[in-house]
C-alpha cells in the first residue's frame, strides 16, 4: 500500500492491487472505494467547524459520522475533525499530483 | 503508483464540487420560480403563473442534466437541500427583476465553472457546460424583453393585464 498522507491522528493509503483506498483511524482501518472516499470527503467538508466553538450550535463539540453506507460509525471531537479535514484535503492534493505525474 | 482516481472519474474533482454547488443553485432557482408562480396565481396573473411553472420545470431539468453528467462520469452527485425561498413580492415587475437577477447569478456561476475547467484542462466538462452558457444568454434575454414591456406599457391596471397576456408561454 502507498501512503498518501499522514496527519496527526489519521493516515490515508492507496492500494493499487485492490484499486481502493484505506484510512487508518488509529484504532481501525477502513477500506474505501473511490466513491466512498468522495462521500467521506463531502461529509467532512460540510462540517462547520466554527459551530464547535458555539455552545448553542454544537453543545457537545462532537461530530457523528457514518461511513460506507453506515457500515462504520465514528464519533470525533473538534481536534479530530480539524485533523480529518486536513487529511482529506491533503489526500486529494496528493492524488491530483499523482494524476499530473502519471499522465 | 496507479492513477486510480483517473480510472474511476472522468472529470476533475474540484469541477465536480462546483457542479454539485450548481445543482443546488438550479434547485433553488426551480423552487424560487414556484414561489413566483404561486404569487402570480393568487393575484390573477394566470399567464405569468404558467410562465413561472414552466421556468421552474426548466430549472429542474437543468439540475438533472448536471446531476446525470456527474454520475455518468464516475463522480457523485448530491441531492440538494433547498431553503430560504422568498414568497413575498410587491409587484409583477419586482418578480421579473428578481428573476433576472437570479438568472444573472446563475450565469456568473456557470462562467466561473467554465473558467475552472479551462484552468484544470477539464475539456469534457467545459464542452458539457457550453450548452448552459448558451441557455443562460437566452434566459437572460427573455427576462430583459419582459422587463422592457413594463418600461413601455407601465405597471398598473390594464397595462398589467396586457403584459400578462403577452407573457403567455414566455413569448
Amino acid at each position: 500500500m502507498n501512503l498518501l498522507y499522514k496527519s496527526y491522528y489519521f493516515a490515508s493509503y492507496q492500494c493499487d492491487k485492490s484499486r481502493s483506498f484505506y484510512i487508518d483511524f488509529g484504532h481501525k482501518q477502513v477500506k474505501l472505494s473511490f466513491c466512498q472516499l468522495l462521500s467521506i470527503r463531502q461529509k467532512v467538508q460540510a462540517i462547520d467547524i466554527s459551530s464547535h466553538f458555539d455552545k448553542d450550535l454544537n453543545y457537545s463539540g462532537i461530530e457523528i459520522l457514518t461511513l460506507c453506507n453506515r457500515e462504520h460509525l465514528f464519533v470525533f471531537d473538534t481536534l479530530q475533525i480539524i485533523d480529518l479535514k486536513q487529511l482529506l484535503k491533503a489526500t486529494f492534493g496528493v492524488l491530483e499530483l499523482n494524476s499530473l505525474v502519471t499522465h | 503508483m496507479k492513477d486510480i482516481v483517473r480510472q474511476k472519474i472522468g472529470i476533475n474533482v474540484d469541477v465536480m464540487d462546483l457542479l454539485n454547488e450548481q445543482i443546488a443553485k438550479e434547485a433553488h432557482s426551480s423552487a424560487a420560480y414556484l414561489a413566483m408562480a404561486s404569487w402570480c396565481d393568487h393575484n390573477g396573473l394566470i399567464n405569468s403563473a404558467e410562465f413561472f411553472y414552466k421556468q421552474s420545470t426548466e430549472e429542474r431539468e437543468h439540475m438533472l442534466r448536471i446531476f446525470k453528467f456527474i454520475n455518468d462520469n464516475g463522480g457523485t452527485a448530491y441531492s440538494p437541500e433547498v431553503s430560504s425561498i422568498n414568497h413575498d413580492f410587491n409587484s409583477l415587475q419586482e418578480i421579473f427583476e428578481t428573476a433576472l437577477d437570479q438568472e444573472i447569478q446563475i450565469t456568473k456561476s456557470i462562467n466561473n465553472i467554465v473558467a475552472k475547467c479551462r484552468k484544470v484542462q477539464d475539456f469534457g466538462s467545459e464542452n458539457f457546460l457550453q450548452w448552459f452558457v448558451h441557455e443562460q444568454m437566452e434566459e437572460e434575454n427573455q427576462f430583459r424583453r419582459i422587463l422592457e414591456m413594463f418600461d413601455l406599457m407601465g405597471t398598473d391596471g390594464i397595462a398589467l393585464k396586457l403584459i400578462d397576456e403577452r407573457i403567455k408561454h414566455g413569448e
